[in-house]
C-alpha cells in the first residue's frame, strides 16, 4: 500500500508539474498535428485510399512524437542535481521508475487520443466496427512503448548527448510493438471481426508486462549514481 | 577490481595485455578460414537448384552463427557485471560486443550479395535479414551510449542495460519479423527457408565454417579483451601521474 502511495507521489508530482507548464503534452499535441498536416500534402490521396495506410500513420505518429515527449522525462530534474533529491526519498527506485512510467503513459495516452480524433478529422476515417478496441489497442501498445521508452529516456539522459540518443535505442526495439499494433490497427479500421486481432493484443500486452517487469528491475542500475 | 598488473610484484609493460593464447587461437582461425575458403572454392560440389551462389552460405551461416554467439556472451557478462561489478566482466562485453558488430556486418553483406542473386534483390525483408539489421542497431547503440558517457563507470553500467534489454528483445522481434514475413508474399525465385538437404561435403564445409568462425572469433575477442586491458592500465597510470 505504501509502495503505491510512494508511486503515485511520484507519478502526481510529473503530472502536476505537465499540468501547470503543458510544455511536453503542448509539443507532443503540436508535433502530432503538424505532422498530420504533413502527411496531408505528402500522400497522393488520388493513389492511395486513407484507411489502407491510415494504421501506419496513426503508429508512427504516436511514435515519433510519443518519444519527444519521453525524452524529457528526466530533464527538468537535471537541472541544479534536482534528480539527487528524487533519489533522496525513500521511494524504491522500482517504484519511482512505475510512477514514471505512470505519468508518462498518461501524456502519451492523452497525445494518442489526440492524434485519433486529428486523424479521423483529416483523413474522414471510418472507425470501424469497434472504436474501443481501437482505442485499447492503441493503448495496450503505447503502455509497452512507454515502459521501454522510459527506461531508455533514463539511459540517454546519462549521456553527454541526451535525448538526440533516445530514438536510435529505442526504435529497434519497438519493432515487435510496430508490427502487431499496425497490423491490429489496419484490421480493425477495414472492419475485421475481433478474433482476427485477439492473438495481436495478447502479444501487445505480453511485451507491456515484460518491459514493466525489466524496466523496473534495471533501472536501479542506471540511476545509480 | 583493481586490474591485476597493477598490483602484480613486477610492473609488466603495458602492450602485455595481450596474451599468447589470443595470438595462436587468432593464427589458428585465420588458418581454418583459409582452410574453409579453399574447401568452398575448389572441393565442395555445387548445389543443384541455386548453383555457385549458394557457396556463400558456408561463410553466411557460420557468421551469422557468431554473431548471435557474441551477443549471448555480451549481454551474460553485462548482467554479472551489473551484479558482481568485476571490470573484466565489462571487458570481455566490450570485446564481444566488437566482434559481434563485426560478424553481422559479415553476416548483412554477405545475405545481401546472396539475395542479390537468389531473390533478385539486394535487401528483401526476409525474416533472418531484418532481424540482422536490427541485431547490428542495437549494438551500434551500446557503442553510441558508451561513447557519449564521460564517467567511464557510467558508461559500463549504461551498456550493459542495452546489451540485456536487447538480448531479451531479440527473441520477441524474432517471432514478430516471421510473422510480419507470413503476411506477406514469399520470395518467388528461392525459399531459402525450406530445410536444405545437406550432402556430407556440404555438411563437413559447413561444419568446417563453423568451427573456423568460432575459433577466430575466440581469438580476436581475447585480443580485444587484452587491448582493453592494456588501455585500462594505461588510463590508471597516466591518472596517477596527473594526481
Amino acid at each position: 500500500m505504501i509502495y503505491l502511495r510512494q508511486l503515485w507521489a511520484i507519478a502526481w508530482k510529473d503530472l502536476l508539474i505537465e499540468l501547470r507548464s503543458r510544455e511536453r503534452v503542448g509539443s507532443m499535441a503540436g508535433f502530432t498535428a503538424l505532422v498530420g498536416v504533413l502527411f496531408n500534402f505528402a500522400i497522393d490521396w488520388t493513389a492511395v485510399r486513407p484507411d489502407e495506410i491510415a494504421s501506419a500513420l496513426i503508429w508512427v505518429t504516436v511514435i515519433f512524437g510519443g518519444t519527444l515527449g519521453l525524452g524529457r522525462t528526466f530533464e527538468l530534474e537535471a537541472q541544479d542535481e534536482a534528480f539527487q533529491g528524487v533519489l533522496l526519498t525513500p521511494a524504491p527506485r522500482d517504484a519511482l521508475f512505475l510512477g514514471k512510467v505512470l505519468s508518462n503513459y498518461v501524456m502519451v495516452l492523452v497525445v494518442t487520443l489526440l492524434v485519433l480524433g486529428l486523424f479521423g478529422l483529416f483523413f474522414a476515417l471510418d472507425w470501424g466496427d469497434h472504436p474501443i478496441v481501437l482505442v485499447g489497442t492503441l493503448a495496450l501498445g503505447g503502455l509497452g512503448f512507454v515502459a521501454v521508452g522510459t527506461l531508455f529516456s533514463a539511459v540517454s539522459s546519462g549521456t553527454a548527448i541526451g535525448q538526440t540518443l533516445l530514438p536510435v535505442l529505442l526504435f529497434p526495439l519497438l519493432v515487435p510493438v510496430v508490427i502487431y499494433g499496425t497490423s491490429a490497427t489496419g484490421r480493425l479500421l477495414v472492419g475485421r471481426p475481433l478474433d482476427e486481432v485477439e492473438g495481436n493484443l495478447r502479444i501487445l500486452g505480453a511485451f507491456a508486462l515484460v518491459a514493466l517487469a525489466v524496466g523496473a528491475t534495471l533501472f536501479r542500475y542506471v540511476v545509480e549514481d | 577490481m583493481e586490474i591485476a598488473v597493477e598490483r602484480g610484484r613486477k610492473r609488466r609493460p603495458v602492450g602485455s595485455g595481450i596474451r599468447w593464447t589470443s595470438v595462436v587461437t587468432t593464427l589458428f582461425g585465420i588458418a581454418l578460414i583459409v582452410l574453409l575458403h579453399w574447401m568452398v572454392f575448389f572441393w565442395v560440389n555445387t548445389e543443384a537448384t541455386m548453383g555457385i551462389v549458394q557457396r556463400i552460405f558456408y561463410v553466411h551461416v557460420p557468421a551469422m552463427w557468431v554473431a548471435f554467439l557474441a551477443f549471448g556472451i555480451a549481454a551474460l557478462s553485462s548482467a554479472v557485471y551489473l551484479w558482481l561489478r568485476d571490470e573484466r566482466l565489462d571487458m570481455a562485453a566490450v570485446a564481444a560486443c566488437e566482434g559481434g558488430m563485426l560478424f553481422t556486418t559479415v553476416g548483412l553483406i554477405t545475405g545481401s550479395l546472396w539475395g542479390k542473386i537468389a531473390w533478385g534483390t539486394y535487401w528483401e525483408w526476409d525474416p533472418r535479414l531484418t532481424l540482422t539489421l536490427l541485431l547490428w542497431f542495437i549494438y551500434l547503440g551500446y557503442f553510441m551510449v558508451r561513447a557519449a558517457t564521460e564517467n567511464p563507470e557510467r558508461g559500463r553500467r549504461l551498456s550493459a542495460v542495452i546489451a540485456i534489454v536487447g538480448a531479451l528483445d531479440i527473441p520477441l522481434i524474432h517471432v514478430s519479423v516471421l510473422w510480419f514475413r507470413s503476411l506477406h508474399p514469399q520470395p518467388v525465385v528461392l525459399d531459402t527457408r525450406q530445410p536444405m538437404n545437406l550432402d556430407s561435403d556440404m555438411l563437413l564445409t559447413l561444419m568446417i565454417g563453423l568451427l573456423a568462425f568460432t575459433v577466430l572469433f575466440l581469438g580476436v575477442i581475447g585480443f580485444r579483451y587484452g587491448l582493453e586491458r592494456s588501455r585500462r592500465t594505461l588510463d590508471i597510470r597516466l591518472a596517477r601521474r596527473t594526481a
